[in-house]
């Protein structure tokens, strides 16, 4: 059986196409890295099933949802735990962290300038919270998991990708944000040190978010 | 068979998803109601995130709704046939999750839990939120031609959707009126025997 081809889509930022694209190229898979601007768009957002981005299309199947991507490919390519709780643990980070993502969404739509807005009030009254709410109980859950470099079980999982690459883009905008929580800096260090992900790392377009 | 141990407040919320997808496997589990009053001590000393609802399988826990959801379902069947066909029960419960983050700015003012006009509500939040995602269910039922959301049997997100719809019908009236198809689905899906004979047991 002849390997799928693989076609993400998605926005030329980071935000929530990378993790995909990082399990895609971690598992030596090559893929269409399809990077559609703002300007080009709207010609092709009747041709997604949400109508939204990221997509993926495997073998010209289109499977729309960030999270719904990452999860398909994770279970393809060994990311996603290595037991049923293994991966629950996995989705229940990563639903928490997107949950984080609608709390603190107000200061980083200011910060990524696509809003007006008091960049400090919103740091302090807005981001300060819900980066403590969140990272408390990642910093719990890796010591719990035995400070190992991962957040669930002994091998990467998409969530080690999602948080790490996320705290990549957080710490422009919040200095300082991870003094508090040293166990979930040692995951983000051994995660962006994997000599494949630095690979990726150090090729793909930059962009600040 | 593992123990299971379903926590939540004694209310339908994030609760009722889990507890019909466990009816419709034909699974045994304590459905563990924590008032008010216990739940100050419980959040502290019982949850890993100070969040319900809280699975615990043979002693081992499970957070966050979405995730014990499908770890049930996958467990009996009911998170989909194939690979791709997981994905979109996954893609679908999401769309619906980003849904009711919008819709419930209108819905707890309508609930009367939050302050607000709630006709004003309804136009700003509930409508534009409900004609952005049901449309998309609607395709999804027709596309899919077997009047369930995903492959030929109920999935975790029939459940999900039509908990959602049900909720929302009763307590918003004809707020669901130009999509028949919606409450179509709904109703097929609170027939299947087993979520049938939850909820008239609830």
């Amino acid at each position: 059986k002849t390997m799928p081809t693989y076609k993400l889509s998605y926005f030329p930022g980071r935000g929530l196409g990378e993790v995909s694209r990082q399990m895609l190229h971690l598992s030596g898979t090559p893929f269409e890295d399809n990077r559609i601007t703002m300007d080009d768009w709207p010609k092709h957002k009747e041709s997604t099933p949400f109508g939204q981005m990221p997509v993926l299309t495997v073998d010209g199947k289109q499977i729309p949802q960030s999270f719904a991507i990452a999860r398909y490919l994770a279970n393809q390519f060994g990311f996603a735990g290595k037991t049923p709780l293994e991966s629950a643990w996995v989705d229940a980070l990563a639903d928490q962290y997107k949950d984080y993502t609608t709390e603190i969404r107000p200061f980083l739509m200011v910060a990524y300038g696509f809003g007006e807005g008091d960049k400090d009030k919103l740091r302090k009254e807005v981001a300060e919270p819900a980066i403590n709410k969140l990272f408390t109980i990642l910093e719990k859950k890796a010591k719990e998991n035995g400070s190992n470099g991962h957040f669930v079980g002994s091998s990467l999982t998409w969530v080690d990708l999602l948080v790490s690459d996320h705290m990549g883009i957080l710490e422009t905008h919040v200095p300082n944000a991870f003094t508090a929580f040293p166990t979930v800096q040692d995951i983000r260090k051994k995660t962006t040190s994997l000599p494949k992900l630095k690979e990726w790392i150090d090729k793909r377009p930059v962009t600040p978010f | 068979m593992p123990a299971y141990k379903f926590y939540y407040f004694p209310i339908r919320g994030l609760g009722e998803a889990p507890r019909q997808i466990f009816a419709l496997a034909g699974v045994e589990f304590e459905n563990i109601g924590i008032s008010d009053e216990k739940w100050e001590t419980f959040q502290k000393t019982e949850t890993p995130f100070g969040q319900m609802p809280l699975l615990e399988v043979d002693g081992k826990q499970i957070p966050q709704s979405f995730a014990i959801c499908r770890y049930i379902a996958s467990q009996h069947g009911l998170a989909g046939k194939t690979p791709f066909e997981a994905a979109w029960v996954d893609a679908l419960a999401d769309q619906y999750k980003d849904f009711n983050n919008d819709f419930k700015k209108f819905f707890y003012v309508q609930l009367g839990f939050e302050d607000g006009d709630k006709e004003e509500y309804k136009k700003e939040h509930g409508i534009p939120a409900r004609d952005k995602f049901f449309p998309l269910i609607v395709k999804q039922i027709k596309d899919n031609g077997s009047g369930l959301l995903v492959g030929s049997s109920a999935t975790w997100v029939d459940i999900l959707i039509a908990e959602a719809v049900s909720r929302i019908a009763e307590n918003v009236p004809g707020f669901f009126e130009s999509y028949p198809e919606i409450i179509a689905h709904q109703q097929k899906v609170h027939s299947i025997p087993q979520i049938k004979k939850w909820i008239e047991a609830r």
